[in-house]
């Protein structure tokens, strides 16, 4: 009982979009895609909502084939934003609750629901034009959960919102997860995914590389990172002289630095103990997404974040 | 396809958002309120030719010293003068005649003349030696202006007639009634038609042809460019997963038709208003009855234009869906429909000439061709050389045609609304149409 994407493969002519990509999304889960651009995150959700049919493979949730579930089944807020121009906030938002199947009196009032609890009730009467991009989007995700769906897959949610919206979203998101639906979405931003995920898949050029719970997935190069300040030694150079210990950042709060699998974090407090440093922050860590992400699919792509703080080194 | 079973409702809640954003939008009422003012205007052209004429009215005296003209030469002069003859004593005359039998030029209607009291004096006095009549004309009007030479024609008819009455017989005696009597030429039967009916109904069918073609045209491309908006916009991203292919293709075609009907309800509420306000305005503005003359539509015709109209509408509605799927850009509509357009204008010329020799066998094929039947057999129809099962044949293929299209339509569509940048060609999208839904 899971969303389930069976062996699935899709080529769009030259391109391989998915190589033979299985997942298993627990139900009231929230997952997340990460992805350099072209990893095939959006082609994966069009084809989980039959939007694209795949060469081969399946998707099913709840034991039912994706081909035969009621498209209510599903949220979807594209990672192309758009709305209708012309149209106002409120008759645009009743409308995609019809084609969802939500009737009549019930679709208003959800509607201004929603705008209520985004705090944008007043741009019910208001062309969508007018709206600015950050309230577009929230008018969109309001389009993509208006009709209760039980799963509900979003493209870069948090692309281009300011720090307030991403965490009225994320407020958004909870509230979703606790009626018990199943999110999926799909991110740059690592430092959300460590936040709001529980489970994560990276792809690569239409390949899952790895996949899991956050938990496994941080362990799953076996990797330790220590992070450690003494007093009056900034450099702490020695560091890179033990066995297996390379320095991935100097900082001044700490020194952190990447302990090799089947070596002892612990050799590196037992030698800075025995060089008779002072000891101020000592740390034992998994690596954060971002080093994971990166060793399995190189330089995160960049181009897409905005306003978004940094990941981690802040 | 799953999309047949739940076709509805949401083809209805899209086309009631089409037919909404199309009937606010400025272009459409802007548009709508024009065609309206040029249409009614138009149906008013006949009080303002009438009001034209008018003021142009010419009084004219005649002095008659010959003796024994025909008994009818006023009403000779005054039918020529006054032409086309109207039944309504009050309509507006071009000329005002003053008939003076026996009277002479004296200086008082000389200076009346010269004041303007009236426009032109005319004498008619009879040659001694050839019994001929003769016409002298006083006058400040142009010599060689239309009013003179009316008054030239008029007179010609005039001297005719008093010949003939001279030689012992009249124009009414000459020109005896006869009947040109026209009958098809695989038909024994009577004559229905005469010539003066086939004239009008030519015009008519004309007309009721490019009503179709414009319709067409006008409302075929405002489908083709909603779907192009909608990709432009990338609402079509949430708009795919709300429904499928059929549903935003039949949504569209119903929205946009009905919004299109809407303009022709309005501009043709503006003609028959402007018909039947023609009386009254007439009155107002020139003082008597307008002679409008209605052209008889007869209900078989305006049944095959009904269905005829719609059934065209439909198929190219779709095509123009499918072709407007391919591009993402407002200005690049133009170019991808370009094809149809070529169709259309095809059809459109096709059934032109083909209403001038309307038995002709290359009209009767072309009249089953599904993207030229809705002109063809309109024009068949109008002409009234068609069978029933002819016509119900046609009908037949260009219903086969528009389901065709349909699943045609929405393959192209569902793969073209997918695929962003570059115009696409037919040939990417039909590849990528075989693997999608």
């Amino acid at each position: 009982m899971s969303l389930l994407i069976d062996s699935v493969s899709k080529r769009f002519g030259e391109v391989q979009a998915l190589q033979d990509v299985s997942l298993d999304i627990k139900p009231g889960e929230v997952f997340g895609f990460l992805g350099a651009n072209g990893a095939g995150k959006t082609t994966a959700m069009r084809v989980v909502l039959d939007i694209i049919r795949p060469d081969s493979g399946t998707v099913t949730w709840n034991g039912k084939l994706n081909t035969e579930l009621p498209r209510e089944t599903w949220g979807y807020l594209p990672e192309e934003r758009g709305l209708y121009a012309k149209m106002n906030v409120l008759e645009q938002l009743v409308f995609f609750a019809k084609l969802h199947g939500v009737r009549g009196k019930a679709a208003e009032r959800e509607t201004r629901d929603w705008l209520e609890r985004f705090r944008i009730p007043e741009y019910a009467d208001r062309r969508a034009e007018q709206l600015s991009k950050g309230n577009q989007q929230k008018i969109q995700f309001i389009a993509a959960i208006l009709h209760d769906p039980q799963v509900l897959l979003m493209d870069e949610p948090f692309t281009g919102l300011d720090p307030v919206n991403v965490a009225l979203l994320k407020e958004a998101f909870l509230e979703m997860k606790d009626r018990g639906k199943t999110l999926v979405f799909s991110t740059h931003q690592m430092e959300t995914v460590e936040e709001l995920c529980e489970s994560i898949a990276i792809l690569d050029r239409g390949i899952v590389v790895v996949a899991g719970s956050v938990r496994d997935v941080r362990r799953s190069t076996g990797r330790q990172m220590v992070r450690l300040a003494v007093e009056g030694d900034l450099e702490l150079t020695w560091l890179a002289t033990l066995d297996g210990v390379r320095i991935t950042r100097h900082g001044q709060d700490y020194t952190e630095a990447e302990v090799a699998p089947g070596h002892d974090p612990g050799s590196v407090l037992r030698s800075a103990l025995s060089r008779g440093c002072k000891i101020r922050h000592f740390e034992m860590a998994d690596p954060s997404l971002e080093q994971i992400f990166i060793e399995h699919v190189g330089q995160i792509d960049t181009t897409e974040r905005t306003l978004a703080p940094k990941a981690a080194q802040a | 396809m799953k999309g047949w079973r739940t076709l509805f409702p949401n083809a209805w809640y899209v086309a009631v958002r089409e037919y909404r954003s199309r009937a606010r939008s400025r272009s459409f009422v802007l548009g709508t309120a024009l065609l309206a003012v040029i249409a009614f205007a138009a149906t008013q052209l006949p009080v303002l030719v009438d009001f034209a004429a008018g003021s142009s009215q010419t009084r004219l005296e005649v002095v008659v010293r010959a003796s024994g003209l025909p008994s009818d030469s006023l009403s000779v002069l005054d039918q020529v003068l006054n032409s086309p003859a109207s039944s309504d004593p009050n309509a507006h005359k071009a000329f005002v005649l003053t008939w003076l039998p026996g009277a002479d030029v004296t200086q008082a209607r000389l200076e009346a003349l010269t004041a303007g009291k009236f426009d032109a004096l005319l004498v008619i006095d009879r040659d001694p030696s050839t019994q001929d009549l003769t016409f002298l004309l006083r006058t400040d009007l142009t010599r060689d202006g239309p009013v003179v030479k009316a008054i030239s024609s008029a007179l010609t008819n005039l001297e005719i007639e008093d010949r003939l009455v001279r030689a012992g017989t009249s124009t009414g005696a000459i020109l005896a009634p006869y009947a040109l009597e026209v009958v098809p030429a695989d038909s024994t039967a009577s004559a229905t038609n005469s010539v003066g009916h086939e004239v009008s109904t030519d015009l008519l069918s004309t007309g009721l042809i490019v009503l179709v073609f414009m319709a067409i045209i006008t409302y075929g491309m405002w489908v083709a460019i909603s779907v192009a908006e909608e990709k432009g916009s990338r609402v079509m991203e949430l708009m795919l997963n709300a429904t499928t292919p059929l549903q935003m293709l039949a949504g569209k075609v119903i929205g946009n038709g009905a919004a299109g009907l809407t303009q022709y309800g309005i501009v043709l509420a503006a003609v028959v208003g402007g018909l039947l306000a023609q009386v009254p305005i007439h009155k107002a503005v020139v003082g008597s009855n307008a002679g409008t003359q209605f052209g008889g539509l007869a209900p078989n015709v305006l049944a095959a234009f009904v269905v005829l109209f719609v059934l065209g509408f439909l198929l190219y509605s779709l095509l123009y869906a499918a072709l407007g799927s391919l591009v993402s850009r407002q200005e690049d509509v133009q170019s991808a429909t370009s094809p149809l357009m070529v169709l259309i204008m095809a059809g459109y010329f096709m059934s032109v000439f083909g209403l001038q020799s309307i038995d002709e066998t290359w009209v009767k094929i072309a009249s089953y061709v599904p993207f030229f039947s809705p002109y063809l057999m309109l024009a068949r129809v109008s002409a009234g050389h068609v069978e029933p099962w002819e016509f119900g044949l046609s009908v037949l293929l260009l219903g086969m045609s528009i389901v065709v299209a349909l699943f045609l339509a929405a393959r192209i569509y569902s793969a073209g609304v997918l695929l962003y940048g570059q115009r696409l060609s037919l040939r990417e999208v039909l590849k990528a149409a075989r693997v999608s839904r």
